[in-house]
């Protein structure tokens, strides 16, 4: 479709517009709109529960007593939203005066650190659920590929580190074959249902969910059957040597996060963006997915682009495996989080857009990092972080509910969305036409 | 423990009645070969076997494990039938959990309402919060044209969050204390077979269950006729919603507590109800043969343990997962509902 409406424009005036289309874009304009929407409703709705399960709770003294009404409750749910955005940043705000910017705040701080550590990790999470997706394949089973992916890095960095002297530059080639080792394992692990998909016809939700407790429980067994670390009283492999992990500079170092992987992340990100939006592979996968059989008859291999779609999505959860055994935990280790399954939600919430994943992945970084600040500062569960996300995920996935109300007020403007591509409303899996839309023409 | 391979054979002409009627066969069969081998050899493995599986404590397990991967495969069944992948059962299944055990220690145990004890009065609350969440979730899909699958992972990842959060603000833990009463394991069975047959019935010989099936596979047709598809498709989600309810219920009571650490107590039964009736195809009958298969396997690998046969009980648990991935990979294309998953504009 771009291809032939580009014919007579400066190849300047099209290079530009492709670059803006993605922003000015009205889809894509609605898309940030109801995913802002959503997070405003979701903390709003979080504001409720935290309130009556305040209303439930026991305690001594009221921590926030309604205005006019007098009802005390137990859980300041104001507090609770000022100690989550705030503490995940590393208090910039004075405690106690929200809106008074602390002089002496740094961003190296450790609660940062985490949020931006969990920020890089669900990057790539994000990002391998999103390339599936643009290829009408919803692939649940990152969490799997990185768990391969994961022990895959573990074990390769293990076998080789005797091989190579105990210096920056070893360091550097085991991260790096350690990390291609990560592509590999989660490549492998998400072309099976790849390659069940486009040649035995099998559901790849299905098939992904499965194999995620198959990888999961195969590579528990494995690491504690063979490649158990001696003495460990958890299910782990044997620490990955110093100088082959990727340690932080300016940030404290148990925060575990190094701005160099983040910078990688957001090269990731251009990378992906690129090859999707103007390579000829990147086309043949977003046509698949938004059409399988025009596809087929304008000369697309599906089959072959399901398998390849798969693989780099899997392989893309790899390397976040790789990550999270070379930046955060320096082993593979029994409890991997859940960063496949909150990959699909920061994917989601970014439209299946590559560089929608980065500010995705931040707010759910800020959950994770401000999550455990609730823990530490307030009473409040900190499994209310665990609710918000269920309920950012839900509301994303209803545009309607959010195109209805902008009808019914008058704020959404312009007419109805609902004739055209809203056919494609309930499958999720073409939830995305971003710059190769109709409205593209000059 | 051959039940998985002596059903492959059959697996590629998938005729539906033909391909459960060899599910349920082969189950027999090799039950049968197995008492037949500890009969001969009772000193061998097979005779620790066969003790297991026959046992009344591998029966009583077996019946706790299965009740909420059948009752959910059951509900959805009912869901996907009528249109709406309800990948969400395990969440169901999890606020049920939670909420069974909170209405029961809030009446209090030793305490009836209205004749009926508390434990019963906390399934019932059970059913009731899987019923509601099943509810937003039939009004997103429906009313809001949502996408099925990302509302389901919305609503596992909401009760994964909100059932442990609950726990915390009313009992200070993510596990709730434990009631001292509890379920006992032939109340499960006796739910499990009433709920089998009572679906079985509903789906194949009445005019609802026609309804439902329509709704699934044509529409279009449906609505011709002059009946609602979006109330049909409401009635298969709450249904998914009120077995998933009775399923959560019975698994914590059986137990008389909820646990809700990590992955909960549920621990991924809803997605092995989702694997136990594509494996029993939409069939209420074959359902109910998957999952007493899945959990029989879990209940007999837990006795191995017990008598010491260093069987690695995670590869065990992977077995159903290994067995749907193979049978998708042969026969490919389960008979999904036509029109499943895809929202339905009425005419006007």
């Amino acid at each position: 479709m771009s291809g032939a409406s580009d014919d007579g424009d400066s190849r300047l005036r099209v290079a530009a517009r492709r670059v803006v289309t993605p922003f000015v874009d009205r889809t894509v304009a609605e898309r940030v709109v109801i995913s802002l929407a959503a997070i405003l409703l979701s903390v709003a709705v979080g504001f409720v529960i935290v309130l009556v399960s305040g209303r439930v709770a026991t305690c001594e003294t009221a921590a926030w007593t309604m205005p006019l009404s007098g009802i005390g409750f137990c859980y300041d749910p104001v507090e609770v939203y000022v100690v989550l955005f705030n503490g995940a940043l590393g208090y910039p705000f004075a405690v106690g005066d929200p809106g008074l910017f602390d002089p002496s705040w740094t961003p190296f701080n450790l609660s940062f650190g985490l949020t931006l550590s969990e920020t890089t990790l669900l990057v790539f999470t994000g990002l391998s659920v999103a390339v599936a997706f643009r290829a009408g394949l919803f692939n649940i089973g990152t969490q799997g590929q990185l768990v391969v992916g994961a022990l895959a890095t573990a074990l390769t960095v293990l076998a080789l580190a005797p091989l190579l002297p105990a210096s920056a530059l070893g360091g550097a080639v085991l991260i790096i074959v350690g990390t291609l080792a990560g592509a590999v394992g989660g490549g492998v692990w998400g072309a099976v249902p790849g390659a069940l998909k486009a040649y035995a016809d099998a559901n790849e939700v299905i098939t992904t969910i499965m194999l995620n407790f198959v990888a999961a429980n195969v590579a528990y067994v494995l690491v504690l059957e063979v490649f158990r670390a001696e003495g460990s009283s958890v299910v782990a492999t044997e620490y990955v040597p110093e100088y082959a992990r990727v340690t932080p500079r300016l940030f404290p170092g148990s925060s575990d996060f190094a701005l160099t992987v983040l910078v990688a992340a957001g090269a990731a990100i251009a990378g992906l963006y690129y090859l999707l939006e103007h390579t000829a592979f990147g086309y043949d996968l977003r046509t698949s997915g938004i059409q399988a059989t025009a596809a087929e008859y304008g000369g697309v291999n599906a089959k072959a682009t399901t398998v390849r779609a798969m693989t780099l999505s899997g392989a893309l959860g790899g390397v976040g495996g790789s990550v999270w055994v070379l930046m955060s935990e320096g082993r593979w280790l029994e409890s991997v989080p859940n960063l496949g399954f909150d990959g699909i939600t920061v994917s989601i919430l970014a439209g299946n857009n590559p560089i929608g994943v980065l500010p995705a992945a931040f707010l759910f970084g800020l959950l994770k990092g401000g999550g455990l600040e609730i823990g530490f500062r307030t009473d409040v569960p900190t499994e209310l972080v665990g609710v918000l996300r269920g309920l950012i995920i839900l509301f994303v996935a209803m545009p309607e509910f959010f195109r209805m109300i902008g009808r019914r007020t008058g704020l959404g403007g312009g007419p109805s969305r609902k004739t055209g591509d809203d056919g494609t409303a309930g499958n999720g899996t073409s939830t995305d036409d971003v710059t190769d839309g109709g409205d593209t023409d000059g | 423990m051959g039940n998985p391979i002596a059903a492959l054979p059959v697996v590629s002409d998938l005729v539906e009645d033909d391909y459960v009627r060899s599910l349920l066969g082969g189950t027999i069969a090799t039950l049968g070969v197995l008492a037949l081998l500890a009969l001969l050899f009772p000193a061998s493995v097979a005779g620790d076997l066969a003790d297991i599986v026959f046992s009344r404590s591998t029966a009583a397990s077996t019946a706790r494990l299965a009740a909420p991967i059948v009752l959910a495969g059951l509900g959805g069944i009912f869901a996907e039938k009528s249109g709406v992948i309800n990948i969400g059962l395990e969440g169901l299944l999890i606020i049920s959990a939670f909420t069974s055990v909170y209405v029961a220690s809030i009446v209090g145990v030793g305490t009836a309402v209205l004749g009926v004890p508390a434990i019963w009065v906390g399934l019932l609350g059970g059913v009731v919060a899987s019923t509601l969440l099943a509810g937003v979730f039939g009004v997103v899909c429906i009313e809001f044209e949502a996408d099925q699958i990302i509302a389901g992972l919305a609503v596992w990842l909401i009760a994964l969050g909100l059932a442990p959060f609950a726990s915390t603000v009313f009992f200070g833990g993510v596990n709730t204390p434990n009631l001292g009463a509890r379920v006992s394991w032939e109340y499960s069975a006796v739910m499990v077979a009433v709920a089998t047959l009572a679906s079985w019935w509903t789906l194949y010989r009445t005019a609802f269950g026609t309804h439902l099936r329509a709704a699934g596979e044509n529409p279009r047709a449906l609505d011709t006729v002059g009946v609602s598809v979006s109330r049909v498709r409401y009635a298969g989600v709450l249904l998914s919603g009120v077995l998933s309810g009775v399923g959560g219920s019975a698994l914590a009571l059986s137990i008389g507590q909820f646990v809700g650490s990590g992955q909960t107590m549920v621990q991924g039964k809803g997605f092995i109800a989702i694997v136990a009736y594509l494996f029993g195809n939409y069939n209420p009958l074959g359902t109910l043969g998957a999952g007493i298969l899945f959990a029989g396997l879990d209940a007999t690998q837990i006795r191995l343990q017990q008598l010491g046969y260093a069987i690695p009980d995670t590869l065990v648990q992977t077995i159903p997962y290994v067995v749907v991935v193979l049978v998708l990979a042969l026969v490919g294309r389960t008979r999904i509902p036509a029109a499943a998953g895809e929202h339905y504009e009425t005419e006007e």
